[in-house]
């Protein structure tokens, strides 16, 4: 129904043509709207009005709530209620029903010190200069629930937001809107290359491609500007919601995003490590230029019994760039020492292709007795992109090596640089979704009350792709742009049944369609104790089966206890706990052996037989045995008549059975939080959080060398076990990342009558650690001398810290007329090993890299003065 | 014996709900037929049993607008209500106050009179402004009462707990009533699936998030000024992984919660909008929703098996730093299964391309799935 003529070709008249025949309903019943059904675009707001709207909000009334009691109510956990603003009744338009109000608030930035920081400006486009703070106007129509409203900000032509809502309470709703999301990904970036943001990265002159020595890339990449890398995102909307017809209630929306611009990206021209003056590792940029247009459909009906909803959602993604050509500065040497035959110097990425996505789904609900609830949900949807594809290649002229008329590794470039070397043109991908979710409900007494619910999920990949290549006959592909055919003999990545050099190569030549289905049953309980306490249990039974996985089947059990008091000493106390254990049938530690060319006709194994894939011993964590506990109390206490105190305490422990991979993670951490409202005119805020984290694993470094076992392709190396010939206990080794997060902040308000202060202090400190223990030097990347001496010494501790101070002192000059004054000072300190070495160089043998990474210190202010006119 | 007891829950599940609900079809019909009586209006006929008559209250209070509707049809200079179109408002039930069975109707002069500061404050709240613009045509008699319930326990003894449904902390309403009360407009849509929703198990209610007595926020009825505020008011370690290094533009007032979840409860447990962790992700980064010609298993499977989208000290979201991350599970013989270590970064003896940078990404860029015919490992 919303199927598209060709790739290119946007939803957007149909959409709007939907849109348009739904305007006009007669005003009928409309509970409220679907927002909360829909993702995204929940929040309109930027980095200096984080709210959005912070200007609407009056000064607290001095009369409070209530004349009745003092101070303000609190919500049924506890919390207190702000006290609530001075009421504005608008101003009268003519002699009708119709009253307005609004504010305008502009004025001036100023941006000191290290602007350019990329975590000051990570989704903040800050810049000095004229901005406008909020534009609001709305219109209301007392008598018959008719309103206009807009909203509008703008900070800089990346950082602004502009919204219309129209419509009538309780019959429809109308929205439009447009933002631009600015997100800095590094602004300490120096990339080499010409046409930086085109799908085409030519190398400056003097550099040649793959014919430049690493001095002479080291000083280009020295003498390369610093740029920005970063991209906006554009987004328009359109949407309304009505009835229909009597007690069915409409929705549609129709967005569109466009997202431009660039991010870090890679370029392999096969290793470096092993190789000295050989490879090329390059950290290019791609373009970002996208166009994704969703429509939201809705139509609901609720009665009395029966609850219906019927949603489709649709999706159409567009990617104006879905290629990236770079040229490679670096020459390749082939590693058995004869001449250089091959010219391997042009890289090429697939960008993410085009695609759709439909969904459809339908809820239907129905009320029942003893308080209960049924509700099944159905839902079928699919993911496909049918883009044609590239070649393999885009190499001229020779790659491979040619050692010997009968060791002559070479392939012809024109055999795989054309779409004719390809099994199929285009992708042909598709994934399909089906969802069933039941669920009974029961309250049949207060004191007791019961579900049970079944969700059954599944994704079927139906993609299928050979890489076979009808000129040649030979199946795989040309590994790493041909570079690695052209440094290593024979790993060109091809498998040819008919050639010697090429019957031993255990290539991909599928596709592996992974997919799965997924049940889960839950069962749970829960009784009330008295007015104020309650006990829940409920348990859950996962099962699932993943398609092309270690595991046909991955069983989990979990039980959850939950328990809530609304009066422990007063305050409300909500605890959890649970408990899981997952398990699942024999775990194959190489279930991918169809998939590749060993399971071709002509394979023929290696003298020395083919070497483990991967060690037995390994246990992937998303679908290893596993023991979960998770606990968390979140407590809300009233103090006194002005103040809350609160506070989270949470933990979860999570061991895998696992000798290989990932074997334990662990998180504790708390929070605790102070809120004063003593009188309207003052609040104060105090917070303090703590995290510790903590993730192990294991992993053993083949022997891939005489000093660490053998040589690889020894014979023996096919043992995949532990403490085999390729897996020696001596080069297994432990790595743990542990993180430490702190919180706080400090916030404090008074209105001392025509004038108003805000202060608000904010901390953000986290630490990472990674450490390792190893039963050897053998699992080391390095065993030389130095090489062991810096593992000795550790990784340094990698650190992320922002203090933020922000001021501001409003005054209101007249009944219509405010001045406001903001301040903000923020330091920041980041490191990360990451980066280590690249203030100083970007360029090491055959590596070239473009972003230093985050500023190490920073510091910025920011002073603005603000004009607010009430409307 | 696991897919048995599967197939037995299953159809232990099944049976009970269809059961439940032929059992109850008819007697869930009585109880709304009961349901829709005991919430007519005093028009209807219904006789005061609280032992407080009209009379009574009449000398205690001003005069109740109970009979608005008898003066608007008197007043020509109003259009008579019977020619106007029944508003969704005018609809709106009188809930029953279980711990107030006998309490009756008594309009919403009666409460202004005590309750004053609380009608201004909520007449320019969203929610009662719109109801009593809905409400125009028919009057305002049920403004208060159709949330509070009947206020005639109440106005006859107002400091006893539960003469009144209220929404607030020291109120002996149970949170199931309250939630029922604002449910009783508000079902179905985005509240679908409520009951049952974590919030609801939890025993929150409605007055939890949203104010409707009060314009604390300029949309939303929110209990506080902004979505993000209400949802820290609990999910306090939430909002403080936002602060992270890598996180997504929620600190920055650009995202709210309620962008990927719906508090008011969904099919899945972490209350998302969509019907999976990916299907949520893919809706702004809809680049990555493929399918891909070569897929990346923990991708496809599950975006949180690398990312931790509430916030994360590392590049990107990731859950764990490169390459550490990569051989969780890369153990595959030759380069993914040595110990890295400070001797591979850029100031250390050995540069390495594994190591430094984005590290593995460097050469795997397409690690969320390639469209090339030569990226079976995501090189291409």
């Amino acid at each position: 129904m919303l199927a598209l003529t060709g790739n290119r070709t946007t939803p957007t008249a149909l959409a709007l043509g939907l849109l348009l025949g739904l305007f006009g309903t007669p005003d009928a019943l409309a509970g409220d709207t679907s927002g909360t059904m829909r993702v995204g675009d929940m929040q309109f707001g930027n980095a200096l009005d984080l709210r959005g709207w912070t200007p609407m909000l009056h000064p607290a009334d001095p009369d409070g709530m209530s004349y009745l009691h003092a101070g303000m109510l609190r919500t049924p956990t506890g919390a207190l209620y702000p006290y609530p603003p001075m009421v504005d009744a608008g101003t009268p338009m003519g002699q009708g029903d119709w009253t307005y109000d609004g504010v305008l608030e502009f004025g001036y930035l100023h941006i000191g010190g290290d602007r350019n920081a990329e975590y000051f400006r990570q989704y903040a486009d800050w810049r000095s200069g004229a901005v406008l703070g909020l534009f609001a106007l709305n219109f209301n129509n007392r008598k018959t629930g008719a309103y206009v409203e807009f909203r509008g900000s703008h900070l800089s032509g990346d950082d602004q937001f502009y919204r219309l809502r129209g419509g009538r309470y309780g019959s429809y709703r109308i929205e439009a809107f447009y933002r631009d999301m600015p997100h800095t990904v590094s602004t300490n970036a120096y990339p080499i290359w010409n046409g930086v943001g085109t799908t085409d990265l030519t190398l400056p002159a003097p550099l040649v491609a793959g014919a430049s020595t690493p001095a002479q890339v080291a000083a280009a990449s020295a003498a390369a500007p610093r740029r920005t890398i970063g991209l906006t995102r554009t987004r328009e909307g359109l949407s309304y919601e009505g009835v229909l017809y009597r007690n069915w209630i409409g929705s549609a929306a129709i967005t569109n995003e466009k997202r431009t611009g660039t991010r870090l990206w890679g370029g392999s021209m096969f290793f470096n490590y092993p190789f000295p003056d050989d490879g090329g590792i390059l950290e290019t940029v791609r373009p970002i230029d996208f166009r994704t247009t969703d429509i939201n459909l809705s139509v609901r009906n609720v009665g009395k019994l029966w609850h219906f909803l019927a949603t489709y959602n649709g999706s159409f993604f567009r990617n104006h760039k879905d290629h990236l050509n770079f040229e490679s500065p670096f020459a390749l040497h082939n590693v058995a020492g004869a001449p250089q035959v091959a010219d391997i110097k042009d890289g090429q990425f697939s960008l993410e292709p085009d695609n759709d996505y439909h969904n459809v789904r339908l809820d239907l609900s129905r009320e029942l007795k003893w308080n209960g609830q049924f509700t099944v949900a159905g839902a079928w949807g699919t993911m496909r992109q049918n883009d044609a594809l590239l070649p393999p290649t885009t190499c001229t002229g020779t790659g491979g090596i040619y050692i010997a008329p009968t060791a002559d590794y070479t392939f012809q470039c024109a055999n795989w640089n054309t779409t004719a070397a390809l099994s199929q043109r285009s992708a042909n991908a598709r994934i399909d979704t089906g969802l069933l979710d039941a669920r009974v409900t029961f309250q049949p007494t207060p004191a007791f009350g019961w579900h049970a619910g079944l969700r059954w999920y599944r994704e079927d990949n139906k993609t299928r792709y050979l890489a076979y290549n009808p000129l040649t006959g030979q199946y795989g592909y040309i590994s790493e742009n041909g570079s690695q055919g052209s440094v290593v003999p024979g790993e060109t990545g091809i498998f040819d049944p008919t050639n010697p050099l090429y019957w031993s190569s255990d290539v991909a030549i599928h596709n592996v369609p992974f997919g799965y289905t997924d049940s889960i049953f839950e069962l749970g309980s829960d009784w009330q104790f008295g007015r104020k306490t309650s006990l829940g249990v409920t348990y859950t039974y996962d099962h699932n089966q993943p398609k092309y996985r270690e595991r046909k089947r991955v069983d989990e059990q979990r039980i959850k206890f939950d328990w809530v008091s609304r009066d422990v000493i007063g305050a409300t106390v909500r605890l959890s706990w649970e408990f899981a254990r997952r398990d699942g049938d024999k775990y194959n530690y190489d279930p991918y052996e169809q998939f590749f060319s060993e399971s071709l006709p002509g394979f023929v194994d290696p003298a020395t037989g083919l070497p483990a894939y991967t060690v037995a011993d390994m246990r992937k964590y998303d679908l290893s045995d596993r023991t979960e506990s998770k606990a968390r109390a979140i407590v809300t206490y009233p103090w006194g008549e002005s103040a809350t105190l609160s506070a989270t305490f949470y933990g979860n422990r999570d061991q895998y059975d696992a000798l290989i991979g990932r074997q334990n993670t662990s998180t504790t951490g708390t929070t605790l939080q102070w809120d004063w409202q003593p009188t309207p005119a003052t609040t104060m805020n105090a917070y303090l959080g703590a995290e510790s984290s903590r993730m192990g694993i294991s992993n053993v470094n083949d022997a891939d060398g005489p000093d660490n076992g053998a040589i690889f392709g020894t014979p023996g190396q096919t043992n995949p076990n532990l403490g085999g010939p390729l897996y020696p206990y001596a080069n297994q080794w432990w790595e743990f990342d542990r993180e430490s997060n702190r919180n706080a902040g400090l916030s404090f308000s008074h209105d001392f009558g025509r004038a108003r202060a805000d202060i608000s202090y904010n901390y953000t400190g986290s630490s990472g650690h990674v450490g390792y223990n190893y039963a050897t030097i053998g699992a080391l990347a390095y065993r030389d001398p130095a090489g062991v001496a810096a593992a000795n010494a550790g990784f340094p501790d990698n650190t992320y810290r922002t203090n933020t101070l922000d001021l501001g002192l409003s005054f209101r000059v007249n009944r219509n007329v405010g001045v406001r004054l903001y301040g903000r000072y923020e330091t920041g300190a980041f490191s990360d090993w990451h980066y280590a070495g690249l203030d100083n160089t970007l360029s090491y043998d055959h590596r070239l890299y473009t972003d230093k990474g985050g500023q190490l210190h920073y510091s910025v202010s920011l002073v603005g003065i603000m004009l607010n006119l009430k409307l | 014996m696991r897919v048995i007891s599967l197939f037995l829950a299953a159809l232990l599940s099944v049976a009970l709900g269809i059961g439940g609900m032929l059992l109850s079809s008819h007697g869930a019909q009585a109880q709304q037929a009961a349901a829709g009586s005991s919430t007519s209006t005093p028009e209807a006929g219904h006789s005061p049993s609280s032992g407080l008559s009209q009379s009574d209250i009449a000398k205690m209070l001003p005069a109740t607008d109970m009979g608005a509707n008898a003066a608007r049809q008197n007043n020509p200079h109003l259009p008579p209500i019977n020619d106007s179109a029944a508003t969704p408002f005018d609809a709106a039930p009188i809930p029953a106050n279980p711990l107030a069975p006998n309490a009756d109707a008594i309009g919403a002069k009666t409460c202004v009179a005590c309750h004053a500061q609380e009608n201004m404050q909520a007449s320019h709240s969203l929610h009662v402004a719109s109801f009593r613009a809905g409400a125009a045509n028919s009057g305002p008699q049920a403004a208060c009462e159709s949330c509070h319930g009947p206020g005639s326990e109440h106005a006859k003894n107002p400091t006893a707990p539960g003469s009144i449904i209220a929404f607030t902390h020291d109120a002996k309403t149970p949170p199931q009533v309250q939630a029922g009360v604002c449910l009783s407009c508000h079902a179905g849509g985005a509240r679908q699936h409520w009951i049952g929703s974590i919030h609801q198990n939890r025993g929150l209610s409605c007055t939890d998030c949203h104010n409707p007595m009060a314009r604390l926020s300029p949309e939303g009825v929110l209990a506080k000024s902004s979505i993000n505020e209400v949802c820290a008011t609990c999910h306090q370690d939430i909002r403080a992984k936002f602060n992270r290094r890598s996180h997504m533009p929620l600190p920055e007032g650009q995202m709210a919660c309620t962008d990927c979840h719906n508090p008011h409860g969904s099919i899945t447990k972490p209350l998302l909008k969509t019907d999976t962790v990916n299907e949520t992700c893919y809706t702004c980064h809809a680049e990555k929703r493929g399918p891909f010609l070569f897929e990346h298993a923990p991708v496809r499977a599950n975006c949180l098996n690398c990312h931790d989208v509430h916030g994360s000290n590392q590049q990107t979201l990731l859950v764990a730093p490169i390459p550490m991350l990569c051989q969780q599970c890369h153990t595959m013989t030759l380069h993914p299964n040595d110990l890295q270590t400070p001797a591979g970064l850029g100031n250390g003896p050995h540069p390495d391309e594994r190591l430094i940078g984005r590290g593995c990404l460097t050469c795997h860029s397409n690690i969320h799935g390639s469209n090339n015919p030569s990226g079976p490992k995501f090189h291409k």
